[in-house]
């Protein structure tokens, strides 16, 4: 029960991780975009920052929703994740980063679900218009479903958390304030939580004591540093070389956002997080530090530009100390959870080339029977003109297969056209199509209704024989 | 065959992974691919499967040249115990290569593939244990 429950948290952080790691580019680029172009950037420019609220409000939460589709159930399963997403967004005030990771995958699994149960019920031609059709209905009824239902649900969380927040404040005991304020952070709700409660709270301490510590609650550049460099040290993949990069764009850029994704795609990293703000705040407590505007953004010259005279100690001792904490936590973290995630993915790999395996065997079954049909049906052979092959990027591996066979096909005095395409460019007018038992779903994906030959190499497949000879006979009969 | 960067031999690799990278080493050395080159191929065959080993025994592992190619170049590793790649198949020649340039591309495949059409180059190149021996089948 126990090993099962841990296997289906790593299985869900991989989800996680797979859903935003094809998008960090798209992260980095807006986080470029705001350092250098807002107000307080380093390139101010009006029409540029233009861009800042559009892309994160559409466009990263819909890049999130579709991947995560795409990950559940294809390009369908973008699709519809995309529809479900803009349900989410249009009409609401705050970025819907965790409504596109919810819906997103959800109404690619409803989608999914639909498209199994009607499998191989779709009578021949019809494919098309139940494909569009069940994907735009269903589509249509899950984006006003999450517009009227989801939405408000995120909505409410986002008000529960503001209104928590203020119930803390008002007990005074601020190095709590982390335990909400990180979750809801990297939820991308951090400029409601700052300019909603603490920046106003901090203007008015300020006009009393000259500085304020509500400034500093939430915009400490320290934590997400010290994730960043545990990332840059102990991260793997593509997580660990994207971070230096965002480190450049937090630390000093001051966009805390582009840290966002690394702690969604790992949420334990939020311990680190909350363990790095507490201790800030507390160093900052004790050298009663405080910064006299809110950094906006908080970066670390916007820190120093904004700290007090005398008061320079308190404020990098903060920021150094919850630097320090978040990395050393993190880092732990980062450091016990590679071994069994790996573990994990090899895993995975072993049942899906079990699972391969099988579909291998169902498939060549498949062929065999489809074979006699067009024996008994020999006019529907000499239609064979062009063959195609097809594999992931067309070069390499159908490249050769495509070669081998037309010189075969060649040593029999037979010309055809024999060609090697990437999967998803597959011509309209092949006739048949050769690819991989390992690719046969995502060719059939991309071309359905195509006849579609499954083989287990490219070279030397039994079935590639039985296509040569179904074409041999073909030809030598329309000779007669 | 031009641009044969390397030909390389080994007894035992207990990973395919692994595999994949040594053949690709020689690759990297003589700047015709970039480190990302290596973990494309790899992950290639994680997301699309086995499909690269193209006869038995033989595989090619290779990756859509925007992940990383900066030449053509093609190597070679021949491992004397079968390396076990997904889906239980058992490898001993593995041929990588990077092509940017279409037309050598396409020049080597089709070289390649005659190669790996003739039974009886195909035993040689299966059982050469020399550098000069897999050139005389391959060059």
């Amino acid at each position: 029960m126990k090993k099962k429950l841990r296997a289906r948290l790593q299985a869900f952080g991989g989800f996680l991780t797979a859903m935003v790691i094809p998008n960090m580019g798209a992260f980095i680029a807006w986080g470029f975009i705001t350092a250098l172009f807002i107000d307080t950037g380093w390139l101010p420019n009006k029409n540029f920052a233009e861009l800042v609220a559009p892309i994160s409000k559409f466009i990263l939460p819909i890049l999130l929703g579709y991947t995560g589709g795409k990950l559940v159930h294809g390009d369908r399963g973008g699709v519809i994740g995309v529809m479900a997403t803009a349900g989410m967004i249009v009409g609401s005030d705050i970025p819907m980063f965790l409504g596109a990771m919810i819906m997103g995958p959800f109404s690619a699994w409803v989608l999914k679900k639909f498209d199994q149960l009607i499998d191989g019920r779709i009578p021949t031609g019809f494919e098309m218009v139940i494909n569009n059709f069940s994907l735009g209905i269903i589509g249509c009824i899950l984006t006003l479903l999450s517009y009227s239902l989801v939405r408000p649900v995120v909505v409410g969380a986002n008000d529960l958390i503001s209104s928590a927040v203020q119930m803390i404040v008002n007990t005074g005991y601020l190095p709590l304030l982390p335990i909400l304020n990180e979750p809801a952070k990297v939820l991308f709700l951090n400029n409601v939580i700052d300019q909603g409660i603490y920046y106003p709270l901090g203007m008015q301490d300020a006009l009393e004591h000259g500085k304020s510590l509500f400034f500093m609650l939430a915009s400490n550049p320290g934590p997400g540093l010290g994730l960043l460099l545990a990332f840059t040290i102990f991260g793997k993949g593509s997580a660990k070389e994207t971070a230096p990069g965002a480190i450049i764009i937090h630390f000093f850029g001051g966009i805390h956002e582009i840290y966002f994704p690394y702690v969604l795609m790992k949420p334990i990293t939020l311990l680190g997080m909350i363990g790095g703000a507490m201790s800030g705040i507390i160093t900052f407590q004790f050298f009663g530090a405080g910064l006299v505007a809110g950094p906006s953004p908080g970066s670390i010259f916007a820190y120093l530009a904004l700290t007090p005279k005398g008061k320079f100690i308190g404020v990098m001792a903060g920021v150094l100390v919850a630097a320090a904490v978040s990395f050393v936590i993190n880092s732990f973290f980062l450091k016990v959870s590679k071994a069994p995630a790996e573990s994990d993915e090899f895993q995975k790999q072993q049942e899906a080339s079990k699972a391969m395996k099988q579909e291998g065997k169902d498939l060549l079954q498949g062929a065999m029977t489809e074979k006699k049909n067009d024996k008994a049906e020999a006019v529907k052979a000499t239609e064979i003109s062009f063959i195609v092959f097809a594999c992931d990027a067309g070069l390499g591996s159908s490249a050769m297969g495509a070669n081998a066979f037309r010189k075969r096909l060649e040593k029999e005095g037979i010309t055809k056209e024999v060609k090697n395409f990437a999967i998803e460019k597959v011509p309209q007018n092949a006739d048949v199509i050769v690819t991989h038992e390992s690719l046969y779903d995502r060719s059939l994906k991309a071309n359905p209704g195509k006849r579609t030959i499954t083989i287990q190499n490219f070279m030397r497949d039994p079935n590639l024989d039985m296509l040569l000879n179904e074409i041999k006979e073909s030809s030598a009969g329309g000779e007669k | 065959m031009s641009n044969i960067c390397g030909i390389r031999f080994q007894d035992k690799i207990s990973d395919w992974k692994d595999a994949i990278r040594q053949v690709a080493q020689p690759l990297l050395e003589k700047g015709c691919i970039q480190e990302s080159y290596i973990d494309a191929m790899i992950q290639n065959v994680i997301e699309n499967g086995n499909y690269i080993i193209i006869m038995p025994g033989f595989a090619m592992p290779h990756a859509r040249p925007e992940f990383g190619a900066l030449g053509n170049g093609m190597s070679v590793l021949k491992v004397k115990e079968p390396v076990m790649f997904p889906g239980d198949q058992e490898v001993t020649v593995l041929v990588s290569f990077s092509g940017v340039n279409p037309e050598e591309h396409l020049e080597m495949i089709s070289k390649l593939t005659d190669v790996l059409m003739d039974d009886e180059l195909v035993d040689k190149l299966f059982s050469a244990s020399t550098e000069s021996e897999v050139l005389e089948v391959i060059a």
